[in-house]
């Protein structure tokens, strides 16, 4: 048995025992902590040989249909319905295939998933299957970004250098991405990738007219989080919230602190903070926090460059304050 | 008995983000009482219970209709629980249907439950990364769920694949108008969650992306609540009729079709929502509808996403496939067009509370035929992974 240091249920996601009260209408309502939890020893059955494949040989299985042909990837029956039940027997396809459809791209993931985002998952048709598999996909060229990956784009098979026998053992990247060494290579792990690694833009010298336009949007932006501040609707998108974050411009620098329900902008450097976000308009996250653009989006079209892609959460939480206080106004 | 259906009773709670104040025991029985009350009938009248709840994950129990049936007084009676993803409050009804039709029961509750955001994420603190895990579950457990299988990517991989194949259709400016237009019309749903969220398209498209292509303001939002109807065989449905004063809205047609879960040769077409065509064509034969366009006056449809609410009325035969953008660009979804389309502001609106959502739209379809002495409604649920599950029901008003 493979044995893994992570616990299968990390502890940042494990509250605390407990309970609080929430007043509504002069009413007091009790909510408690709670968990549904159930662990397993999972069966693999009669998919053991396909995940067995991809953990130890890095081989990529399918069966085919002893009647009919059809080659399915994975493996997910042993007989064919098509065929009245015919036996399938398991054969290895190619390790190269094509997306059959424009793959999504998930940039608000669920909370399993949060460490991964942005990420795709789309379906490839390896060389020599007929139905598709779902993966996930990256680029080694930094976030996925819609129009790298289309239908039809050729991509290629990676394994994980840690595998347990999972579907998370491999993902897929481009294949205009690599070489043709390693497009041909059977079995090629991340390692052996050149990943670009996330580098903070480097800002241009300012002149005197950018820093009029910094001084001019730091106005209007501490305007609008001073209004966040006052906001209950807003206040609530960041209860339970803590983060330090240094925002640097062409025109200036300035940090955003996020304190449990309080969003304050001050005018410092900040010598910790949790992440760094660069624009060099500062009117990009002035669109945002105005609500006349999202953030979020920024920072897929590269306007805005955060240090840590974990951080969309944190972007997430501003994009949302900024629309709680367009609500506000509305109602 | 007759195997003729009819709607005589219907009730909702209002459709809120998060109710505090009520457990699912208490909207489940508000949403009773006014069903009945509507019906004019009592609860001891009802035959039979059928449950459209979706996930044992929000409820927090693994039977979750066990405590409510007694609750109801449905005590000694049937009582059953229908679930099947997005589409559960569509299934709830089409079961029912068919036991009324099959003269096991004069009457049936149908009732649709759901509290969805108890569900909360202590990392992120927030509840909705929590709700999208819990039906993350309902994905393949083998192949997809561990590589971040969500409702909403599974959704996109289908809209995808139809602009594939159908570029220049569900234009962005097209989705934020139908967003727009969605927004205006719940203002007169009082039950609501977003009744006053009125928002222009320019706000659509602005928009964060959550899943490309889908941004915020073009998905459904999560919602607590329940919806309820009574349904009765005609000879009781007439009765009943008669001593309310309401018409009943009679169930001519039902349809459902669940797809292949897998995509390539032999199996799902990624492209195509082929449940919501066999299920909707199914339920014309069934009302002897030979073309819809001519026939159909109201939808209520579950638009999950926009988008697939553009590709649900293509797959309909309401529009033409790779031309749904003419919901829009030929008038037939604004007021005064062709079609009233989900006038209650559907699920991105109103609100999706799992469960109740279909069975909300139906009550909101029986409401407006009635209200706007129209003959003609269909009624849809979507669900699970691409897409693959729909029901479909024709109500008619005479």
């Amino acid at each position: 048995m493979t044995t893994q240091k992570e616990k299968v249920i990390p502890e940042k996601y494990i509250p605390d025992v407990g309970s609080y009260i929430e007043t509504i209408d002069g009413k007091d309502y009790l909510i408690t902590n709670d968990a549904m939890y159930t662990f397993y020893r999972r069966t693999k059955g009669e998919f053991s040989s396909f995940f067995l494949g991809l953990r130890d040989e890095k081989k990529l299985l399918g069966c085919r249909c002893t009647k009919c042909g059809l080659v399915r990837v994975p493996p997910m029956l042993t007989h064919c319905p098509d065929c009245n039940f015919a036996p399938t027997e398991l054969i290895e396809v190619e390790q190269v295939g094509i997306m059959n459809s424009t793959p999504p791209i998930t940039y608000f993931a669920t909370s399993l998933f949060q460490h991964m985002a942005p990420y795709g998952r789309g379906r490839v048709i390896f060389n020599g299957a007929d139905t598709a598999m779902s993966v996930i996909l990256y680029t080694t060229t930094g976030i996925l970004v819609p129009g790298i990956i289309n239908k039809g784009t050729e991509v290629k098979l990676v394994f994980r250098d840690n595998r347990i026998g999972e579907m998370t053992d491999v993902f897929c990247v481009p294949t205009t991405e690599l070489s043709k060494e390693q497009i041909e290579k059977k079995g090629l792990q991340e390692s052996e990738i050149n990943w670009e690694s996330p580098v903070e833009p480097e800002l241009p010298q300012a002149n005197d007219p950018d820093v009029a336009v910094y001084e001019k949007a730091l106005e209007e932006m501490k305007s609008i989080i001073e209004e966040m501040n006052t906001n209950d609707r807003a206040r609530k998108d960041i209860a339970g919230w803590k983060r330090d974050i240094q925002v640097k411009t062409k025109g200036g620098q300035f940090a955003i602190i996020i304190d449990d329900g309080d969003i304050k902008l001050e005018e410092k450097t900040l010598s910790s903070p949790d992440f760094v976000m660069v624009c060099e308009d500062p009117r990009t996250l002035l669109d945002g926090l105005a609500y006349r653009g999202a953030i979020t989006d920024s920072v897929i079209s590269k306007k805005l460059w955060i240090s840590k892609n974990m951080e969309f959460n944190t972007i997430f939480k501003l994009d949302r304050m900024a629309r709680s206080v367009a609500r506000s106004k509305k109602a | 008995m007759s195997k003729r259906v009819g709607i005589i009773g219907a009730g909702v709670t209002p459709f809120k983000g998060t109710w505090r104040e009520k457990t699912y025991y208490e909207l489940a029985q508000m949403a009773t009482r006014d069903a009945v009350k509507d019906a004019g009938i009592a609860i001891q009248d009802v035959d039979g219970a059928f449950y459209g709840i979706y996930n044992d994950i929000f409820e927090r129990t693994a039977i979750p209709e066990h405590a409510i049936h007694g609750l109801l007084g449905m005590q000694n009676k049937f009582g059953i629980r229908i679930t099947n993803g997005g589409a559960t409050g569509a299934y709830t009804m089409s079961a029912a249907h068919a036991y009324i039709a099959a003269r096991r029961f004069r009457t049936a509750l149908v009732l649709g439950v759901e509290k969805a955001t108890d569900c909360f994420d202590f990392s992120s603190m927030s509840a909705t990364p929590e709700v999208i895990k819990s039906i993350g579950w309902s994905g393949d457990s083998f192949f997809e769920q561990p590589i971040g299988w969500s409702a909403s990517d599974s959704y996109a991989e289908v809209v995808l694949a139809y602009m594939d194949e159908n570029p220049g259709d569900l234009k962005p400016e097209v989705t934020a108008k139908i967003s727009s237009l969605l927004s205006e019309q719940v203002r007169n749903n009082k039950y609501a969650q977003r009744q006053f969220d009125q928002v222009t398209p320019e706000e659509v498209i602005n928009s964060r992306l959550v899943v490309y292509p889908f941004k915020e303001l073009e998905i459904c939002v999560y919602t607590e609540g329940a919806a309820a109807l009574i349904f009765a065989e005609e000879e009781t449905a007439k009765a009943i009729s008669k001593n309310t004063g309401n018409p009943v809205v009679w169930i001519t047609g039902v349809g459902e079709a669940n797809e292949h879960s897998f995509a390539g040769k032999n199996q799902k077409d990624m492209s195509r929502i082929m449940s919501d065509y066999y299920a909707s064509h199914r339920a014309y034969d069934m009302a002897g509808i030979a073309d819809p366009t001519k026939s159909i006056d109201i939808v209520e449809l579950h638009d999950a996403f926009v988008h697939q609410l553009e590709i649900s009325m293509a797959e309909f035969g309401l529009v033409p496939l790779g031309k749904a953008d003419s919901l829009i660009e030929d008038g037939l979804m604004i007021p005064g067009g062709k079609y009233v389309v989900n006038p209650c502001g559907g699920l991105i609106y109103c609100g999706h509370a799992v469960g109740a959502s279909n069975i909300m739209s139906a009550w909101s379809a029986r409401n407006e035929l009635i209200r706007r002495n129209l003959k003609t409604a269909l009624v849809h649920g979507t669900g699970s992974t691409v897409a693959q599950y729909t029901a479909c029901m024709v109500l008619e008003h005479e």
